[in-house]
């Protein structure tokens, strides 16, 4: 690599790379991670350049690459990246929505060597499942697709984001996930940012449905213990402590957009006075240990109290910077979904306030949308 | 197995021991030779035996649990004192109970349908082994024919059980996912009824036991009564652990079983030594130059690897079973193969458990 610098020595090496091939999507989830601004194809990395970004990815130490989006099959070189993947030893993982051309490019991927596949599931019911991906059909269409991947011998991972249009829903998904022979569920919570942000209201639970569905998820795990591997992630704002924001900000994940910019995770580009810089311009491994936005909140030099003093700062690393930003207003703040922060009370009662209201409709995503981007105007503070 | 047994101690005293004396030899001989002693006893309260080496156990000691009535009306047919046919006749209403449901035989019928037995199957006693068969009949000719002193004080093996049952419930509840409170109800009972038996009996040994020829019968019964339980798992080892080798007729694994309704996914659940361990697709071990250390890729996951954990992966290939390896890597750093066997299986049901190795 040619990114020796004289601080790299002291920054530990990523060992994940979220790779976001596009952004097209047949679906339309209203809680899409990806930023409000899509990119367009027009403007996204050709093969030869996400060929160079993973070679100087293995280089610099990343062992998982997860080709992600929108839908990745949506591209027509799926097939070369995965292959380029396994050829750097590279452990490919494919986040797929398993509808539009994955099936279809299913058996080529797997002779090229894909490791593993993580299928989303929007519901379990068929109509409540499409009324939330805003796509009709496509609950067939997952169906067949995760049937194939368990007949190729793939391992497979489902994956159901919830909210309280399928909260009731998760003893199913789990029945669904031993069903279709995946090893692993991901019982995996609203994160409220990108367009889950946006559609907040309509997404939010109630204290007592979060609670029941991680006991449901807690029995489920012991009976099935062996079998199925049941990853679970709590709703933030009900939280005690705060997630560590991709394993801590610059630490173990790098995430590059389809048109190339490279940010230390996949919402970082709401904080609007970052530098972000771009695989065009720099290496990986450059951007990684030199960019200003990987070393804008890396280790703990720049918290504020109580961060600074905690003794959870290289446990969570202060949450989520993003979401102190929309929350507080200030992206250096305490993440406002850490009982130590003073914003935490307003936080859980507007989370209550909101999962008490009638649920508005969602704000399907869609690329070149209207939407004005929500940090500013109903920050706490 | 080169596990070392206590020599026994002369027991041959001609003195006259106090009766806190004769109490302290009996105790002696729990701590030497009672079966919480045995390999076997140490791999089921580890959780390192498979689900079909629990239900062979489960299995097998169903034959002792239905005996004990029956060892216990012989007892009762030589006490020629009502208040102790009282006191012992007990026994019989805890192992048979009052009613049909009740009672100690039907609470370990339910720990051996809690592992996956039909009832039938079980009560009919047809895949028991014979050397469980053998251990038990000798203790019921034993109690018939010996003195109403060595029927009594070889029942003392009971001064001993409720530290083993503790051990027992609280390491099978931790290690096997299929044992649940329930299944284990026998043990709750016997926390209780155990001691209160024992305290009698060992109050009749230290009253009747007085002279030294009587006090050495007395410790001889209660010696033979802990070889009925250690030749039961002696017979357990060897037909199911180690070398494997099951009698004709005896119980296989597969038999008697209810057809289990959540079908197990193929390739699943916990592996023996005689299992064939892979690592399926989507998982693999990879030097990692970074960080110059060995990692085990899989799905949403790293696992970091010690020198042991490369030693045991390196060798899985589909076609190697657990046993093999661990005769293998007992030739490689000269240790016995049967020790690396427990760890090796340690670690690769805990890899199973997280799904990331099959057989």
């Amino acid at each position: 690599m040619n990114a020796i610098t004289p601080n790299a020595a002291a920054i530990p090496a990523p060992v994940g790379l979220l790779a976001e091939l596009t952004h097209r999507c047949p679906l339309r989830c209203p809680y899409c991670s990806n930023p409000l601004d899509l990119d367009r194809r027009s403007r996204e990395l050709d093969t030869a350049t996400w060929q160079r970004v993973l070679t100087e990815a293995a280089a610099l130490g990343v062992l998982h690459v997860h080709l992600s989006g929108g839908e990745p099959t949506a591209r027509n070189d799926i097939v070369e990246i995965t292959e380029t993947c396994a050829k750097l030893g590279l452990y490919s993982n494919l986040i797929t929505s398993g509808v539009g051309g994955a099936l279809g490019k299913l058996q080529a991927l797997y002779d090229v060597g894909l490791d593993h596949v993580q299928l989303s599931v929007q519901g379990v019911d068929a109509a409540n499942a499409e009324k939330i991906g805003g796509l009709k059909n496509a609950q067939p269409q997952k169906m067949e697709f995760a049937a194939k991947v368990t007949e190729l011998g793939l391992p497979l991972t489902l994956n159901s984001v919830i909210h309280r249009g399928n909260i009731h829903e998760v003893e199913g998904f789990i029945d669904l996930a031993v069903k279709l022979g995946a090893k692993r569920l991901e019982v995996a919570h609203t994160q409220y940012y990108g367009w889950a942000y946006v559609n907040r209201a309509a997404l939010m639970p109630d204290k007592a449905q979060v609670d029941q569905s991680i006991r449901i998820v807690e029995a489920a795990r012991e009976r099935l213990k062996g079998q199925l591997v049941i990853d679970l992630v709590v709703p933030d704002y009900y939280a005690k402590y705060p997630k560590a924001c991709a394993g801590g900000w610059g630490r173990k994940l790098i995430n590059v957009t389809p048109q190339g910019k490279v940010l230390p995770c996949h919402a970082a580009e709401t904080i609007s006075h970052l530098e972000f810089w771009h695989v065009t311009e720099h290496s990986l491994g450059d951007i990684w240990a030199n960019s200003p936005a990987f070393t804008a909140y890396r280790g703990t030099d720049w918290m504020q109290e109580p961060c600074r003093s905690c003794d959870r700062r290289e446990k969570d690393w202060g949450g989520c910077r993003c979401q102190a930003l929309a929350l507080a207003g200030d992206a250096a703040a305490t993440d406002p979904a850490c009982s130590l922060s003073p914003l935490h009370a307003k936080v859980r009662a507007l989370a209550v306030e909101e999962a008490a209201e009638t649920p508005p409709d969602y704000t399907y995503r869609t690329i070149g949308a209207n939407i004005p981007a929500p940090n500013k105007e109903d920050a706490l503070s | 197995m080169n596990a070392v047994f206590p020599t026994p101690q002369s027991e041959t005293s001609e003195r006259l021991l106090s009766p806190e004396e004769l109490e302290a030899a009996l105790r002696d001989i729990g701590a030497r030779r009672y079966h919480n002693l045995h390999p076997f006893h140490r791999l089921l309260h580890d959780g390192k035996l498979s689900k079909d080496q629990v239900r062979a156990w489960a299995l097998n000691r169903y034959y002792y649990q239905a005996m004990i009535p029956v060892k216990d009306a012989a007892v009762l047919a030589r006490m020629t004192d009502a208040s102790l046919r009282r006191v012992w006749r007990q026994r019989i209403v805890d192992h048979d109970g009052d009613a049909p449901g009740d009672g100690g035989i039907e609470r370990w019928l339910k720990l051996a349908e809690g592992v996956g037995f039909r009832r039938d199957y079980v009560e009919s006693t047809d895949g028991i082994l014979s050397a469980t068969k053998f251990s038990v009949e000798a203790y019921v000719h034993f109690v018939s024919e010996r003195s109403l002193l060595e029927a009594i004080a070889s029942s003392l093996t009971e001064m001993f059980s409720p530290n083993i049952i503790s051990e027992r419930v609280s390491g099978m509840l931790k290690n096997y996912d299929f044992i649940t409170k329930e299944t284990l109800a026998y043990f709750e009972k016997r926390m209780t009824q155990a001691p209160r038996d024992a305290d009698f009996a060992l109050d009749y040994v230290k009253r009747h036991a007085t002279t030294p020829a009587l006090q050495r019968q007395a410790m001889a019964a209660l010696t033979f009564k802990c070889n009925v339980l250690w030749t039961q798992l002696d017979a357990l080892y060897f037909a199911y652990v180690a070398p494997g080798m099951i009698p004709p007729d005896a119980w296989t694994p597969g038999t008697g079983l209810v057809a289990e309704t959540q079908t197990q996914a193929p390739g699943t659940g916990r592996l023996s030594a005689a299992d064939v361990p892979r690592l399926p697709r989507g998982v693999r071990m990879r030097f990692d130059q970074t960080r110059d250390k060995h990692v085990l890729l899989a799905p949403e996951r790293t696992f970091d690897l010690d020198d042991n954990a490369v030693a045991v992966l390196n060798l899985i290939d589909g076609q190697t079973s657990v046993a093999a390896i661990a005769d293998r890597l007992g030739q490689t750093y000269a240790a016995d193969p049967r020790v690396i066997e427990v760890d090796v299986l340690a670690m690769l049901n805990d890899l199973a458990a997280k799904r990331v190795l099959e057989r």
